[in-house]
């Protein structure tokens, strides 16, 4: 073993936890090397100053300070979690609130605002002709007279207009009075 | 008359039960405080105080600041207990703790001058204390040279670099195994092994001069 590993293995030949083999390899080199035997004194020295370091104490009012502050952190947990739930249901209350205004905005946006009347574009009409008036308004009693007959109408209604038909049942009558 | 009977009976049982805790290991004092049993954080308390103190004072060398410190541990403790996952040991939880807040105390020193300068005045203002306060059976020259030796052995641990310094104190103070060091440190075992090798050399290099 020369110095490098002894000074490399030196923590677990101090906490005595080096495999038997090891160990003595370790042992053998401080009998050989003055250097490093001097090394390990000085370690185990100062150890067992430092390790000889007076222990503090808490202070007496150390476990009432505790107490004191522990209560104050149950009463600022019981708060922050009142304030927690009161948070919570303002922020459902104000989610709740902005959906509905969203809705409200959304549709007012998709109704049928009004507007001004839009007329639709002048397109002039031709008058529909008016049908041309009969010259009969009715037909006379002597083409509805003549139509059983079968006479065909419009010979029926040229005469009628053109030579008044007289029949002569009518001038029949008229003659008896 | 009944409630003096009622007194008598119930202070045996609180007697009872603070020497149930006293004879229980972390664990079940862990498990009967979250089962309700107020009195089992009193006993965390009472096994770890002092411990904690000493290992944050010998870290941050401030004693005010390490108390301060050490109750915020068990602030932290009795917080977040629900949270500790009991497969592992309360007490490396409890000193990952003290060990993180005593990290950031040294940070926040390094960060702002005024802090360090009021620990260290702090500090001479302490050298100002009677000397007999040390120990009253010594000869004064024994005394001073005890005092002497004392306060160059905390310079000492002050002058390691905080790293090797949280390794050394958990070791050659607490005694804590090399497995429970990397694990409160965040460090793997190797890493461990290696701060602890250099510092317990750095720190005989320092302290030798004084012993010869």
């Amino acid at each position: 073993m020369d110095c490098r590993q002894f000074r490399e293995n030196h923590f677990a030949f101090v906490d005595d936890i080096l495999p038997g083999v090891e160990l003595v390899g370790m042992q053998v080199h401080l009998v050989e090397c003055e250097r490093c035997a001097r090394h390990d004194a000085n370690v185990r020295r100062s150890l067992m100053l430092f390790r000889s370091l007076p222990s503090i104490n808490p202070s007496p009012d150390f476990g009432k300070r505790l107490e004191r502050r522990i209560r104050e952190t149950k009463a600022a947990d019981m708060a922050g979690a009142q304030n927690g739930r009161s948070r919570r249901l303002a922020a459902a209350v104000a989610i709740a609130s902005a959906a509905m205004l969203g809705y409200i905005g959304f549709s007012l946006k998709h109704v049928d605002t009004p507007r001004d009347i839009v007329f639709p574009p002048v397109v002039a009409f031709a008058p529909v002709p008016e049908p041309i008036p009969a010259t009969i308004a009715s037909p006379a009693p002597e083409m509805v007279a003549a139509l059983p007959a079968g006479l065909p109408i419009w010979t029926a209604a040229i005469l009628a207009e053109h030579s008044p038909v007289h029949f002569a049942s009518l001038e029949l009558a008229s003659f008896k009075r | 008359m009944a409630s003096i009977v009622r007194k008598h009976a119930v202070q045996p049982v609180r007697a009872n039960v603070r020497e149930q805790l006293k004879a229980m290991d972390d664990s079940a004092v862990v498990t009967a405080f979250l089962g309700g049993e107020e009195r089992a954080f009193s006993e965390l308390v009472e096994r770890y105080q002092t411990r904690l103190l000493n290992f944050v004072y010998r870290t941050i060398g401030d004693r005010e600041k390490a108390e301060d410190l050490v109750q915020e541990v068990f602030i932290r403790v009795y917080r977040h207990l629900h949270r500790f996952d009991r497969s592992k040991k309360f007490s490396t939880w409890a000193y990952t703790i003290a060990s993180n807040l005593a990290k950031n105390e040294l940070r926040n020193r390094s960060r702002n001058p005024l802090v360090l300068f009021q620990t260290v005045q702090k500090n001479w203002q302490d050298d100002d204390r009677p000397v007999q306060f040390e120990d009253t059976t010594s000869r004064p020259d024994d005394m001073y040279r005890k005092r002497h030796l004392r306060e160059i052995v905390e310079e000492s641990v002050a002058k390691l670099p905080e790293h090797h310094r949280n390794v050394f104190i958990l070791r050659e103070l607490e005694g804590k195994s090399y497995e429970e060091i990397a694990e409160i440190t965040d460090c793997n075992l190797g890493t461990v092994k290696s701060r602890l090798n250099r510092a317990r050399n750095s720190f005989a290099e320092i302290v030798a001069p004084y012993m010869e």
